[in-house]
């Protein structure tokens, strides 16, 4: 095995990265395999040629081993946009530190965030306060944030990786607030949430059972009071739950290989399953409901609406009807085992059919509601289109958009293997984070690797690099007509924030947690763009939600994180703001900004590039901010010249193309 | 030599139709030139203005039958009653002819649910039109070829994504580069000078929306949103000019998110000069519901279109895409479609098509524009315990000032000739199966239960009628709805357009 050692070499402020082959194994010494050299010529006074719109390739590295990484801070800025809400200075510094194993074993260990110790901590003594969803989105901005905990400001949130897991499930796990009426109950969704955090770097057949039975999702898709079919009202079980679980949570609409890509037969893709399929499925799914139906000793299975339930109903997995309650002795069994086809119940359900499947795929009659969804979950699980379907989309949702076949199947494949183990998604992520195409792609693929980064995580990502804090804010007692309002002196709680709500396209980014239109999610994930990508075959999931009035309000939007919403504490704070802002503190940077009354604004403008842009800024537009930015100084701008930098900076990179494709 | 739009277009759906990746086959430097554009010009205004109704819209409850072996059928599947779903009061009659042409052709009297007077007066004044039993088909099925699967079907019957996708797109593919109405507007964009949008979406992006060439703009909630921090740093445009100039990013990502925003700059003063040059508001009381609004943000713009409104000149033809969700009824049915004082979704669908009927013809405009309604599927005429599910079949409705109105449409009597307990034009809702896998003797029915039904006017049949109203020729016709020929040519044109 050839020892690769990368230098660098500064020629003519150029920066050129080489590859020579190391001594001791004795290998040829000396041997020069790769330069890599953007396109200049390395003379002092000369014009300068048009300088690439591409990063500079910086090759230093891939021989020693991935995972002997990241070897300088643009590696490990790269690394931490995939595994966490945004990189920041004092985390690159850090990852470089304890190295990329290092870093996932801290992580795995990090005791997770949950949202509802957020909500029951401020709807408890002595706060007391109404939760509603501005709240719950707090709570989601805490764990994606991380810092202080505001209960406890000594309890510091580190658990980025499963928050980002977490969010990543969320997006193909979808429960919306949108729908159902569930913007009634938020601590119902963190519940929810709070599911998907357990368990997103646990065992995906454990997490597909919680969901399943989570009084959100029952909500949301119907399974919630689903009941056996009663032919003489001309009745049958609700198929919403059936459909989704299998064609957005496990296994989708056609038969695939081992790499994601699809079977095909006489030139046409194969389906999974069948409306049949589908029905049956709907059958099985019987019988549950709310946990508190029957707690008044009657059988109300049929009655058991949203007027009987208490927020802690949404807290409370559901429950089976099987049996007669006391008060209520001929009260039916509501879940379809099969034993009354006259009424409508299907005998032998068929299920899901493929090689290995239990009892090939056949639900035997005479089960109990627990034992037949285990066994229909179970089905589910064990089909071999779980592992390649969720794969390819973890992939989308953390590293590139069109990852290769072969990328796909490594990462399934230890899917596969690790299928009984309760740490299964520490190892997909573990290898999907340290794929040679997740560390190299943009070298290997410059020109497809890569995704756009959505607009949700472009504002965490600004606000985790630039020590983002709520400030503002007031206290108000409680009164007859309204709880108490604690909002005064708390930079760990990010109130105030409402620009991020899906519905206000006007003033925000148009994605919020648990928050898409549909369960389709904000962006499917074989959306292609039109025009260029479209004829390439480029899927571009988060185009999706970037249409013209969008992009426009996002930019909006950044316009105003960087040029209103910034802590100074010179300014008093506006006295009708009730529930405060989330605002930055760059006063940390001014001092890159430049000297004197000007002079060069490169170290802004490249501390910025490895921040923000991974290092990946190309060599045209970190000499057009400079250019740009050396034209602010105090002759124009008197002593305001180092903020205004700072603030024009900020906005043309977050704004920019090159900054939202994550590469 | 460039090749021609309609050459292209032409490949790009026989590589989909055929399964083949349309990019590989036909290479990139085709697609990159500009085609030579169709020859339309056009002395008068048309649009066309699809509302698409997310979620599967349950016909059966929209359309109600009143009187007849169809209401009798309707009782049977749909009774009243807790958990139940049917509706036995307060429809509003519709005024077709009991028989012959323009009839429902069973015989039935017909009526809109309650909270459907508006549509139904227009119905009844000749203004608005019901086309019956339309759905996605690749060719006439009938009951026993689908049981034996012996006849092609539209990929992923029941599923959301995969059939609103079939509706705004076909041919069968789920993952459509182009949508019809797109397509449309790529041949008819000629006939149009300046730089308004031809295609417009008011409500997110999605395929029906997407041309080869022409770029629809698409809006959030039928508002434009402009860049308003140049306004006020106005210091900030020339980095930010710089960084987004077409073309000159190196990564396709970064082009694409370049050129959306840059579209999206160009366009958003243009339209919202034009929005906002006349209010028809009063069309729409209490309009916060989202349909409402972008119908109101249509007629202002066809307005504008009409009436020299500055940079919004020189349009001839003009493709609306409006989108309102919720349609998806598995449970709480009644409630959701509107009972009592609230409106609901049939409740705000009716306001909005007729308060959109209403502004145009107050300006002279009632015949510029045909709306037309869409959506995934229908649903099952049996219910669930309080909602439906998916179906198939369903109707739509079309309004405008050229449509011949009054009347229902459709290819009933399947596609040769009428047989028993086979609708002629509206399905027949006798004895829709319960069980799964038990043929049905009523043959609109697939046999699979639960009341779905087979359609019996295809999405391009239906298509093709409006694209025929809107001035395109049979073979642009045939060529951007390319199922159409798999259905006798004297069935594919409705007859709703005068």
């Amino acid at each position: 095995m050839v020892n690769w050692i990368p230098f660098e070499v500064n020629i003519g402020g150029i920066l050129m990265k080489l590859q020579q082959s190391a001594m001791p194994r004795g290998r040829a010494a000396g041997r020069l395999v790769a330069l890599w050299i953007t396109a200049f010529c390395v003379t002092a006074a000369s014009a300068q040629p048009s300088l690439s719109h591409a990063p500079d390739l910086l090759f230093h590295d891939g021989m020693q081993g991935v995972t002997a990484g990241p070897f300088n801070d643009s590696d490990a800025s790269r690394f931490l946009t995939q595994a966490t809400f945004g990189p920041t200075d004092a985390e690159i510094a850090h990852l470089r530190a304890v190295g990329f194993e290092g870093w996932l074993n801290e992580q795995f260990a990090a005791t997770p965030t949950y949202e509802l110790d957020y909500l029951n901590w401020i709807s408890s003594p002595p706060l007391n306060e109404q939760v509603g969803l501005d709240n719950r989105q707090e709570a989601w901005m805490l764990g994606a944030l991380g810092g202080p905990d505001p209960q406890d400001i000594a309890l510091i949130h580190i658990d980025q990786l499963r928050q980002r897991v977490a969010f990543a499930l969320s997006e193909i796990l979808v429960v919306s607030q949108q729908s159902a009426g569930l913007n009634d109950w938020p601590k119902g969704l963190a519940y929810y949430y709070d599911i998907l955090i357990q368990n997103a770097l646990g065992n995906y057949r454990t997490l597909l059972g919680e969901v399943t039975l989570s009084p959100a999702m029952g909500v949301y898709l119907n399974m919630m009071g689903n009941r056996r079919a009663n032919l003489s009202q001309n009745q049958h079980p609700d198929e919403n739950y059936a459909r989704e679980i299998n064609q957005l949570f496990s296994i989708g609409l056609v038969m695939l290989k081992p790499d994601g890509t699809p079977q095909m037969s006489g030139g046409n893709t194969i389906p999974t399953y069948s409306q049949s399929t589908i029905t049956n499925f709907a059958h099985v799914l019987t019988g549950w409901n709310w946990a508190s139906c029957d707690a008044d000793g009657h059988d109300n299975f049929t009655t058991c609406f949203r007027p009987y339930q208490t927020p802690d109903d949404f807290l409370t997995p559901m429950v089976p009807y099987e049996t007669p309650p006391p008060l209520s002795p001929n009260a039916p069994n509501y879940h379809d085992d099969g034993s009354s086809v006259a009424t409508g119940d299907i005998s032998n359900k068929q299920l899901l059919q493929y090689d290995g499947a239990v009892n090939s795929g056949m639900l035997a009659d005479g089960g109990s509601a627990a034992g037949d969804l285990a066994f229909a979950l179970d089905n589910i699980y064990n089909h071999p289109n779980v592992g390649p379907f969720l794969a390819r989309q973890l992939i989308q949702r953390l590293v590139t958009s069109n990852p290769s076949p072969a990328y796909v199947q490594r990462v399934a494949a230890v899917f596969d293997a690790n299928r009984a183990s309760g740490t299964q998604l520490q190892a997909v992520v573990r290898a999907i984070l340290l794929d040679t195409e997740a560390r190299y792609g943009q070298w290997h693929s410059p020109d497809t690797f890569g995704k756009m980064r959505e607009p949700l995580l472009a504002v965490t990502h600004y606000w985790r690099a630039m020590h983002a804090q709520h400030h503002c804010g007031k206290d108000i007692a409680a009164s007859q007509n309204s709880a108490a309002i604690n909002y005064a002196d708390q930079p760990y709680r990010y109130g105030g924030f409402l620009a991020t709500r899906t519905g206000d396209t006007r003033s925000g980014v148009a994605q919020a947690s648990l928050d898409a239109p549909t369960v389709f999610n904000f962006f499917g994930p074989s959306y292609m763009p039109p025009g260029e990508m479209t004829t390439r075959g480029l899927a571009g999931p988060e185009f999706q939600l970037q249409t013209d009035s969008v992009i426009v309000n996002s930019n909006n939007t950044v316009a105003g994180r960087t040029f209103y919403l910034k802590y100074d504490p010179l300014t008093a704070c506006d006295p009708a703001s009730i529930f405060g802002e989330v605002m930055v503190d760059f006063s940390p940077d001014l001092a890159l900004a430049g000297s004197g009354t000007g002079g060069p604004p490169d170290a802004l403008v490249d501390a910025y590039n490895r921040r923000f842009m991974s290092g990946q800024m190309s060599p045209f537009m970190r000499q057009a901010l400079i250019d740009y930015l050396s034209t602010i100084d105090s002759s124009n701008w008197g002593t305001y010249w180092p903020t205004k930098r700072v603030k024009l900076a900020l906005f043309a990179i977050l704004s920019s193309p090159e900054y939202m494709t994550q590469k | 030599m460039r090749p021609d739009r309609r050459k292209f277009i032409r490949q790009t759906l026989r590589a989909a139709l055929g399964g083949a990746s349309a990019f590989s086959a036909l290479g990139q430097l085709q697609l990159l030139q500009a085609a030579t554009r169709a020859n339309y010009s056009f002395g008068d205004y048309k649009a066309l203005v699809c509302v698409f109704l997310y979620g599967g819209n349950d016909g059966f409850n929209t359309i109600v039958p009143i009187s007849g072996a169809a209401r009798t059928a309707y009782d049977t599947t749909r009774p009243t009653g807790t958990g139940q779903i049917g509706i036995n009061s307060g429809l509003h009659s519709l005024s077709a002819p009991a028989s012959g042409p323009g009839s429902p052709g069973d015989g039935s009297a017909y009526g809109l649910h309650p909270n459907m007077p508006e549509l139904a007066t227009l119905f009844n004044d000749g203004h608005a039109a019901i086309v019956a039993n339309v759905g996605t088909l690749i060719g006439p099925t009938t009951q026993a070829q689908y049981i034996a699967g012996t006849k092609p079907l539209p990929p992923q019957l029941y599923s959301h994504a995969d059939q609103a996708a079939y509706w705004q797109a076909s041919p069968p593919t789920n993952q459509p580069i182009t949508g019809w109405g797109g397509r449309i507007a790529d041949l008819i964009a000629s006939a149009n000078t300046g730089s308004a949008p031809t295609l417009t979406g008011l409500n997110g992006q999605d395929a029906f929306a997407r041309g080869l060439d022409v770029n629809g703009y698409i809006m959030n909630d039928g508002s434009t949103t402009t860049l308003d921090f140049l306004l006020y740093n106005p210091e900030v445009a020339p980095i930010f000019d710089i960084l987004r100039a077409a073309g000159t990013q190196a990564h396709p990502m970064e082009r694409t998110y370049a050129n959306t925003m840059n579209h999206s700059i160009a366009t958003a003063d243009v339209v919202r000069t034009a929005r906002d040059a006349h209010d028809f508001s009063s069309f729409f009381p209490g309009a916060n519901a989202d349909l409402a609004a972008q119908l109101q943000t249509v007629a202002q713009l066809i307005w504008a279109a009409n009436n020299n409104v500055s940079g919004y000149t020189g349009l001839r033809r003009q493709v609306f895409f409006v989108t309102t969700g919720g349609y998806d009824t598995h449970s709480n049915q009644l409630a959701t479609q509107g009972t009592g004082g609230n409106p609901g979704l049939l409740g705000m669908l009716s306001k909005s098509l007729s308060g959109f009927y209403n502004a145009l013809a107050s300006v002279g405009l009632a015949s510029a524009a045909t709306v037309f309604t869409a959506s995934d599927f229908g649903r099952t005429l049996t219910p669930n315990n309080g909602g439906s599910d998916h179906g198939w079949g369903s109707h739509q409705f079309v309004v405008g000032g050229a449509v011949q109105g009054q009347k229902f449409y459709g290819n009933g009597c399947g596609f040769g000739g009428p047989s028993a307990n086979f609708g002629l034009v509206m399905p027949s809702l006798v004895n829709p199966t319960t069980n799964w896998g038990v043929p049905s003797p009523n043959l609109n029915d697939p046999g699979e239960g639960y009341g779905r039904f087979i359609p019996t006017t295809a999405v391009e049949q239906y298509a093709a009628t409006l694209a025929q109203w809107f001035g395109l020729g049979s073979s642009d016709i045939a060529l951007i709805f390319p199922n159409l020929g798999n259905f006798s040519n004297a069935s594919n044109f409705l007859g709703f357009l005068g």
